[in-house]
């Protein structure tokens, strides 16, 4: 039996801001944090793609050996593959996500949190001394945590609010299949992110290239099942490739879900609290999650440590990171959940439309704005779904 | 609650599985674990609903008669 004061499962973004910030906030905390894998960041499930502005909230990709590539624009590609493209300054970067995860773990363990790698949490239970009693694996022995307050960062797969009877099921129509390849060998602008929509490409979803470096991406795709014609992401993701980078030598590959829903009804019980993709966290339009994720563990992470300073880490304390949360993003993805769900009952013929409506405005005056003011006046489709974003 | 068994259990083969653990939000009795990173159905809860069957990126689920 071991006592600490935060356990933290799961060393992603989540886990590892959780962890330091923990730290950081009550020193005398003992924290640990568990990462199931050999090392944070090992296997890459993620398209690595961040915004600029919510990365440098956490750490500044200048010059960071995390970066692979800084993106300046976006080419949204449309069903019939007519291009727009969406230029910005800093429009965001493409990490290495194992080093990147790697960096934010390292960075919790020197504020003081004891990183165990290769240690799965395989169950928990609230115990009479009221603290939760964590089974923990190593490849070695298994040996029981006992925490004050358990943070799960477990990702898609939820266990630790599962155990903790939080419920953070999804429906099908708000799970995106995911399927991904390193590419190699392959043409594209180096400086830019492609997105491309349609029914045949990604039904519910869209297909992505994201660019490592020179000639090498990140390519894959998401779809939601229910609107697929049978085929799984891998086959659609290889037909879309054998289309379009035909010439690609296939170097990784993963898959996974990116759960496009709003955030769980409670983040938040007695002595634990969930963050990040565990938690619903993730933006439902984009499906990008890495910086809510951090920012879930930011405040997870200094609730945490407030509760045990004040030897008080009940929900009815505790759910202070979930209405800061949801004040933070989770009210912002009610909004735009609603619109994703209206977006969906538009066309391949809707989006072909749309592209060669932007494609009129010049380049140097393509911001959003007008680029959504355009579309709702050419397409009055558009007024319902933006009507949505204000109901 | 007691039901009736169900008629038909969803099985993962494990050769094809890559534990990306997307099935189990998707499990409505939660019925699915991942435990020392196999992914492990219990039969006993699973309702056959095969909700969790498409949406697997490589089709590593079925169903089987129980």
């Amino acid at each position: 039996m071991r006592d600490v004061d935060l356990l933290v499962v799961g060393a992603g973004p989540a886990g590892a801001v959780a962890a330091r910030e923990a730290k950081c906030a009550a020193p005398e905390l003992d924290v640990a944090l568990l990462e199931r894998d050999a090392a944070p960041g090992t296997p890459v499930r993620c398209a690595e793609g961040v915004g600029d502005a919510g990365l440098r909230e956490f750490a500044s990709p200048d010059g960071a050996p995390w970066v692979a590539r800084k993106i300046t624009r976006v080419i949204l590609v449309a069903p019939d593959d007519t291009e727009v493209s969406v230029e910005g300054r800093d429009v965001g970067w493409v990490l290495d996500r194992t080093r990147f995860d790697a960096c934010l773990a390292d960075e919790a363990r020197r504020a003081g949190a004891a990183l165990l790698v290769e240690s799965e949490a395989a169950g928990m239970s609230r115990g009479a001394d009221e603290r939760w009693h964590v089974r923990v694996r190593t490849p070695r022995a298994e040996e029981t945590f006992r925490a004050r307050i358990v943070i799960g960062a477990d990702g898609v797969e939820a266990m630790v609010g599962r155990w903790a009877g939080l419920d953070a099921r999804v429906p099908a129509r708000d799970m995106e299949s995911c399927a991904q390849y390193v590419l190699q060998g392959i043409a594209f602008d180096p400086e830019a992110i492609y997105l491309q929509f349609g029914r045949a490409v990604a039904p519910g979803g869209y297909a992505w290239l994201f660019p490592k470096g020179v000639g090498v991406a990140n390519v894959g795709l998401g779809l939601v099942a229910l609107k697929a014609d049978g085929r799984n992401a891998r086959q659609y993701l290889d037909a879309w490739i054998a289309r379009r980078y035909p010439e690609g030598a296939k170097a990784g590959y993963t898959v996974g879900g990116v759960i496009v829903h709003t955030t769980i009804k409670a983040t938040y019980t007695d002595g634990a609290l969930v963050a990040g993709d565990a938690a619903h966290m993730i933006n439902p339009l984009s499906g990008g999650g890495i910086v809510n994720a951090m920012k879930a563990g930011r405040l997870a992470g200094r609730t945490a440590a407030a509760a045990l300073r004040a030897r008080d880490p009940s929900a009815r304390r505790l759910a202070a990171y979930h209405h800061a949360w949801m004040e933070l993003l989770g009210e912002d993805h009610l909004k735009y959940y609603r619109i994703k769900r209206a977006l969906e009952d538009l066309d391949d013929g809707f989006f072909n439309g749309l592209a060669r409506t932007v494609n009129r405005i010049p380049q140097e005056r393509r911001t959003l704005g007008r680029i959504f003011r355009r579309a709702l006046v050419k397409h009055p489709q558009l007024i319902p779904v933006a009507a949505r974003f204000f109901m | 609650m007691r039901r009736a068994p169900a008629a038909e259990v969803a099985v993962v083969d494990l050769r094809v599985c890559d534990r990306c653990g997307l099935c189990l939000p998707l499990c409505p009795p939660e019925a699915i674990h991942l435990v020392l990173t196999e992914l492990v159905v219990d039969r006993t809860t699973c309702t056959g609903c095969r909700k969790c069957v498409a949406p697997c990126p490589v089709g590593a689920l079925a169903m089987l008669p129980a």
